[in-house]
């Protein structure tokens, strides 16, 4: 019963992302209802498999990634009317759903410190907390490429179909002001986890390492933001860098840390 | 019964012909009289900068004439005005309206102007216009609509002044609100600031190297007037800054307005140039959080959208040529009612006349068997009936009852001494 909403989820996605990518090939953009009702109809069958994955090793934490990515696409193109997110989103939750379902996704066992539902919150807001630093990264991407048509006074397909660089800049600014609380709240009930629950449970110092530099990374983002003001192709180049360090980082511990089950 | 248009457009007739056949609203009842006085059911008079049309409901041989002598007699000279328009009937008649109605006959093609212009000439002729055009005009709403909301035939920016409002719109998220500073008192920038103002962006300054010419301008538009030299410190608020002077060489140049735009806050700016030669020094565009734009870049875009539109002709054509069919399927059947009736009619005087004749010599018949033969003629004229009124009704219905109507009246003496 994991798989097959799972499955369904996955062929939705990626109808979702041909759907978003046929503008580009020449071909008539979809309806809106169709653009928006593909990835919705995946979500909902998604939200359905991830319910019923306890949230503990690499493929049930994709797989909710995937899930926050398609609903944060869907709120950009309901409320920003920023339909090119999918651009990115939608190729990305296709491939985490693919790759969770590679690796194995199952009914797996309460957190060995028991406090289920705090554990399953701390996944939730630090997974939550991630999907918005990608979708800053992603909008950054989209004001960089839109700046880039503008400037060369190129009027293709990007022009057309990205949405205003104020737009743009502006779901960046809601996604780090709203990632931070998110992932904050999400490392803050991990130490409350470790220290209540979990007792000796041994926790890999990589996790701890990432998890605080994501958050620190996180926290610059938005302190750039809001405090010093920072705006469009200064703050597009900050997120940028600062998602792809989050990653880069991630990997390289990863690697320096090989059969690690517990990492994410 | 027919449905013609009598008039010119952009295609058949220069801008000083043109201009002087426009109607202001206030003409149009008289000028529709006139032509109704000369023999139709109904009219709608259609005046735009780029058409006058006549929409006419069972015109009379002599109503064409006559929109000619009131268009003539506004070019003057006793210069003849059939020579710069065109006469359609019928099919040819409807599908040129709706082609208008849908923007495929504009000199943009696709704008979407025309579809509220065919509104208001509807809405001010309605008195005279009759229920076959009434229909019409409806309907014609309905295809321009069908074909802006089933193909891309008004996507996109196809002229110079909306391309600039959607160079903006690829800027700001909202274009309502912003301030727009404008440069200069050219044709081009009025029309771009025109533009800008029905998207809701507020022209708070203009400036021109005259104060008096500047500030007839911003009593226009609501703003304040500047000088030139005035102007460059306002590059630091301004979110759009329109240059339409007629200087011969750059008068916005980085050395004037560097320092202002520093003080921005990394805050978007868009310049539109649209003055020949340019009025902004190319250097400005490379300033950051700049976006500069000359008349060529909007042409570009224009292009871009108008190659895209003429893509969609095709789709557009079908649907109207759909819509065409249908109208002509109901103004067939409308046709079709009163004939067959006085067809019938007809037909049933000479089945009582004959039975009558023939009744006088059978007097020894009972009255049930009276009654019998007399049920009897009944029955064999509906069966003869049946069949050409089928065949009537089901080419109404496929728009072609028009011929076979025509060829029932001349067969069967159907016409009327009126001539209806």
């Amino acid at each position: 019963m994991v798989l097959v909403p799972h499955l369904l989820a996955l062929g939705l996605y990626g109808l979702a992302t041909a759907l978003a990518l046929a503008p580009f090939a020449g071909l008539r953009p979809a309806p809106r209802a169709l653009t928006l009702g593909a990835p919705l109809s995946g979500a909902t069958a998604h939200v359905v498999g991830v319910a019923q994955v306890t949230p503990v090793g690499v493929a049930p934490v994709l797989s909710i990634l995937a899930l926050f990515l398609v609903l944060l696409q869907i709120v950009s193109e309901r409320v920003f009317r920023a339909s090119a997110v999918a651009l990115f989103t939608g190729p990305l939750a296709t491939g985490l759903v693919g790759l969770a379902l590679l690796i194995g996704l199952g009914p797996g066992a309460a957190p060995s410190g028991g406090g289920n539902a705090w554990f399953i919150l701390h996944v939730t807001l630090s997974v939550l907390g991630l999907a918005l630093l990608a979708l800053a990264f992603i909008t950054a991407a989209l004001y960089l490429l839109q700046f880039r048509e503008l400037k060369s006074k190129r009027f293709g397909q990007v022009f057309r179909l990205f949405p205003p660089l104020e737009r743009l800049d502006r779901l960046n600014h809601v996604a780090l002001v709203a990632g931070f609380p998110a992932l904050t709240l999400g490392v803050l009930l991990a130490l409350g986890y470790a220290v209540r629950y979990a007792g000796g449970m041994h926790v890999d110092p990589a996790q701890i390492v990432w998890g605080s530099f994501t958050w620190v990374v996180l926290g610059s983002a938005v302190w750039m933001r809001v405090v010093r003001h920072w705006a469009g192709r200064r703050a597009a180049f900050a997120s940028i860098a600062g998602f792809v360090a989050v990653v880069l980082v991630y990997l390289a511990l990863k690697l320096a840390e090989p059969g690690t089950q517990r990492f994410l | 019964m027919s449905i013609a248009v009598v008039g010119v457009n952009h295609r058949t007739a220069p801008l000083e012909v043109r201009e002087r056949f426009a109607h202001a609203p206030r003409e149009v009842p008289a000028s529709l009289q006139r032509v109704l006085s000369a023999g139709a059911g109904g009219g709608v008079l259609l005046s735009t900068c780029n058409r006058t049309e006549f929409y006419l409901a069972e015109p009379s041989d002599s109503t064409a004439e006559t929109v000619w002598a009131i268009l003539g007699e506004r070019l003057g000279a006793g210069r003849n005005a059939s020579e710069y328009g065109y006469f359609q009937r019928d099919r040819a008649a409807v599908r040129h309206l709706y082609r208008v109605s849908a923007g495929l006959d504009s000199m943009i093609l696709g704008e979407s102007q025309i579809q509220g212009q065919v509104r208001e000439a509807w809405e001010a002729s309605r008195p005279q216009a009759g229920p076959v055009l009434h229909r019409l005009f409806q309907s014609a709403l309905l295809v321009g609509a069908r074909v802006r909301s089933e193909t891309a035939l008004g996507s996109g920016a196809a002229s110079a002044p909306s391309a600039a409002v959607a160079l903006a719109d690829k800027i700001f998220s909202r274009l309502a609100g912003r301030s727009a500073l404008v440069l200069g008192a050219g044709d081009m920038a009025e029309l771009a600031a025109g533009c800008l103002v029905s998207e809701g962006v507020r022209v708070t300054l203009v400036a021109n190297r005259s104060y008096e010419r500047a500030r007839a301008i911003a009593d226009q538009l609501g703003a304040r007037a500047l000088t030139l030299d005035e102007a460059w410190e306002h590059f630091a608020t301004a979110d759009i800054v329109l240059s339409s002077t007629a200087a011969p060489h750059a008068v916005v140049t980085w050395e004037r307005v560097a320092p202002a735009i520093g003080r921005r806050g990394g805050r978007p700016l868009c310049i539109l140039d649209l003055a020949v030669p340019r009025d902004v020094e190319p250097a400005v565009g490379q300033l950051e959080n700049v976006f500069l734009y000359d008349i060529d870049d909007l042409q570009a875009v224009a292009a871009h959208a108008a190659a895209e539109r003429h893509q969609e002709v095709p789709a557009a054509e079908r649907i109207v040529s759909d819509e065409v069919e249908r109208f002509w399927a109901w103004y067939g059947g409308l046709a079709v009612v009163p004939v067959l009736k006085e067809f019938r009619g007809r037909l049933d005087d000479v089945r009582a006349a004959e039975l009558e004749r023939a009744l006088k010599r059978l007097p020894h018949l009972s009255p049930e068997d009276r009654a019998q033969v007399e049920q009897f003629s009944h029955a064999l004229l509906n069966k003869f009936l049946h069949p050409p009124t089928i065949a009537l009704k089901q080419a109404a219905q496929a728009g072609r009852g028009y011929g076979l109507l025509e060829s029932l009246k001349k067969l069967f003496g159907l016409e009327r001494p009126d001539g209806s």
